[in-house]
């Protein structure tokens, strides 16, 4: 071999070996780089970073570790709002998949992959599809968008993450699970719609995946045996009887306590309450809480003050308010009784009192001492109640019990009025059914996102494609024409 | 340093003396002009990012097309061996020339200003979003320089130079698309690594993350470096 040829051989492989260190070195960078990533959102409100809620939720299905798919499908195109609607859930999704191992997610074309929508049996624009095993939540384009102003303001907004999140935390519990509401005292009404009804919760507890039935209690098919609480119950509501219940039945509801089952009970003032709840330390006294803070118009509509509780605390957190009708005040035993332990969720302000009658300010019941009663006034309690302790079997696990001091906070008038009492409902329900880590999963609607439109006429449109269509790339061929002629000139 | 700053200026001098660089800069603001009615009229939206998409991926077939005379010229002209006896670091004469293709680059960015400035005009811009837009196009161009100037150190044909650029960049493009259609999940990330778009398209929505940041830097500083040992290879070749 000529001496060149074994230099350059010998230069050669050096280079090609120092070569393929630095490119491995470099993508060995890049690796670190991917797995301790720092972020910033430099967007305004941030609105690329997920809620914590939604990362919580990420954190749980990564830890299960099963795997997570989201299709979502497009949304008519030529539609006002398309591209922002599209973008807005491509975003998102992006997002998502960013923060979790075992979310993969796909935007799929409706008209183009037909076959895909209808494998997924998908019939509409829109429409967003998590599978994770053989289980499935849908959300629909209206689930994720919505419209708010008025006239030239109404415009789209963008709440899609919520409704994700709850789509992940539905499909983080496994199976449907039953709300059994209490009947035969006059009680709301679950497939009532209109105002005093109680389907607005009801849906929203579907989609949180408890089917509600009804319970009878009062009646039995076989014979020589009490009725008992279905095993399958998630947790019972009372909800607002108007008649005082039967031994029988508050017997069987203190058997289900006592195999740790949960119990929401909503009373109100002027209806009898049920007698249990004196075991339970708490007690409905006589007249109607009320305090100077009310909803506007109302005079008996108090918001009250949220206390930390697993079943509040992101209502306190996102600042939403429940709003509550003529409430009956609750009192908790002092001391509380042995095996119990309270806490109060709702209570009025520091102004607030039992009204228990006398004379009216502007149609407005003021605090008269002597006759009402000083507060601050409980509207709510959470009780648990230990295993072991009297009330709970030592085998159980702690019952868990929620008083809440008015019936109408859950019904369809006041779920649509107070921001917050849908959530409340829905908390209390998963916390009396142990569903702990899905308290909170109706979510804030978070940062809704909103088109920025432009405000331009079609005149001023026409200017604009002038401009950067015309006039600018002139100008510059101009100026580039005048170097060269003056160049060529020297 | 002073070397590379002779070696930037030149490079800057050749670029505005002759119609190249207007040439360039009136067919990119044309484009600029064209995605950004486009995105416009198309969307209504306050918003910058169709343009600053689309323009990321016209700077892939653009910019080798501005780099490709930066040796494959010098070679044909007969200065480049005049270049490499001169008393000048290898990394002085590739720092200059990359500076000044990057520095045209910010030209031509600056040339889009007025963009920004109608949205606030006619609306209410994010201009957190746009300012990270323009971080991510600045980082891209500085990607696309490097390989650039990587494409035309390996020919001595400025044309074949901006040629091999386009290709070398090609599949830095259609992963992102490919990636789609692949069934195995490792090969899948693997190409969404890969994939200018996935890189990009952060900084479009007004976030810095610094991994995408990190593939740009390494991105750029990979061409640069295979640079100087092709530049380096022809001492010994």
């Amino acid at each position: 071999m000529k001496q060149s040829t074994r230099r350059r051989l010998a230069y050669g492989s050096n280079a090609t070996l120092v070569t393929v260190m630095v490119l491995g070195a470099l993508v060995l960078l890049y690796v670190l780089a991917d797995l301790y990533r720092v972020r910033w959102d430099l967007s305004e409100g941030a609105s690329n970073t997920l809620a914590p809620e939604t990362l919580e939720k990420l954190r749980l299905l990564d830890a299960d570790g099963e795997k997570v798919t989201i299709t979502a499908f497009t949304h008519q195109a030529g539609k006002e709002d398309t591209f922002f609607k599209d973008r807005a859930v491509r975003d998102l999704l992006r997002e998502v998949g960013e923060n979790s191992r075992v979310v993969e997610w796909r935007q799929v074309d409706f008209d183009r992959e037909r076959l895909t929508a209808e494998k997924l049996g998908v019939r509409e624009y829109g429409r967003i599809v998590i599978q994770r095993g053989s289980d499935r939540v849908d959300i629909r384009d209206r689930e994720q968008f919505r419209r708010v102003g008025k006239g030239q303001d109404r415009r789209t907004e963008f709440v899609g993450e919520a409704a994700l999140a709850r789509g992940l935390a539905q499909l983080m519990t496994p199976s449907r699970r039953v709300l059994y509401v209490l009947t035969g005292h006059g009680e709301l009404d679950p497939e009532e719609h209109g105002p005093n009804g109680l389907s607005e919760l009801v849906a929203d507890l579907d989609r949180e995946r408890y089917d509600v039935e009804t319970l009878d209690l009062l009646r039995t098919d076989r014979e020589g045996e009490l009725p008992t609480v279905p095993e399958d119950a998630a947790a019972v509501f009372v909800a607002r009887p108007k008649a005082a219940l039967s031994p029988n039945e508050e017997d069987a509801l203190l058997a289900w306590i006592g195999r740790g089952g949960g119990v929401l009970f909503a009373v109100d003032a002027g209806v009898p309450a049920p007698a249990l709840l004196d075991r339970l330390g708490v007690t409905v006294a006589d007249g109607v809480a009320l305090q100077p803070e009310m909803q506007v118009p109302y005079t008996d509509r108090p918001i009250p003050v949220l206390l930390p509780h697993p079943i509040t605390n992101d209502l306190r957190e996102d600042k939403l308010a429940v709003i509550l009708a003529h409430p009956a005040p609750l009192v908790l035993a002092d001391p509380v009784p042995t095996g119990l332990r309270a806490t109060t969720l709702l209570r009025t302000t520091r102004g607030g009192w039992i009204e228990l009658g006398g004379r009216l300010e502007g149609g407005m019941a003021v605090y008269e001492p002597g006759i009402d009663v000083q507060g601050p006034v409980d509207l709510a309690v959470a009780i648990e109640a230990l295993p072991g302790r009297g009330l709970v079997r030592a085998t159980k696990p702690a019952a868990r019990i929620v008083v809440v001091g008015d019936g109408d906070a859950f019904t369809n008038a006041l779920v649509a009025d107070g921001p917050g009492n849908a959530r409340f409902a829905v908390n209390a329900v998963h916390w009396l059914a142990r569903e702990d880590r899905r308290l909170g999963v109706l979510g804030s609607v978070g940062r809704a996102t909103e088109v920025r439109r432009l405000a331009l006429t079609r005149p001023e449109l026409g200017m604009v494609r002038a401009i950067s269509l015309g006039l600018m790339p002139l100008v510059v061929v101009l100026v580039g024409a005048g170097v060269w002629l003056a160049r060529r000139g020297r | 340093m002073s070397q590379a700053w002779a070696i930037f200026k030149k490079e800057m001098r050749v670029y505005f003396v002759s119609p190249l660089a207007y040439v360039f800069l009136g067919v990119f603001l044309f484009l600029a002009g064209l995605f950004f009615y486009m995105g416009i009229s198309m969307t209504g939206e306050a918003s910058l990012r169709v343009m600053l998409g689309n323009l990321s991926v016209s700077l892939m077939f653009m910019l080798p097309l501005l780099t490709m005379r930066h040796f494959a010229e010098e070679r044909r002209s007969g200065t480049f061996e005049l270049m490499m006896t001169a008393p000048v670091p290898l990394w002085a004469l590739l720092a200059g020339k990359w500076a000044a293709s990057l520095a045209l680059c910010l030209v031509l960015l600056a040339g889009t200003g007025i963009f920004p400035l109608v949205l606030a005009y006619y609306g209410d811009p994010d201009w957190g979003v746009i300012a990270t837009s323009y971080l991510g196009l600045v980082l891209t161009c500085a990607a696309f320089v490097s390989a650039g100037l990587f494409s035309s150190s390996l020919t001595d044909e400025p044309v074949a130079a901006g040629l091999i650029g386009v290709i070398l960049l090609l599949p830095f493009w259609l992963a992102g698309n490919a990636a789609d259609m692949v069934d195995s999940p490792t090969l899948r990330e693997g190409m969404r690594h890969l994939a200018l778009l996935t890189h990009v398209e952060p900084f479009t929505r007004g976030v810095i993350d610094s991994a995408h940041v990190a593939w740009f830097v390494l991105f750029s500083f990979a061409f640069l470096f295979l640079t100087w040992r092709s530049v380096e290879s022809r001492r010994w070749r």
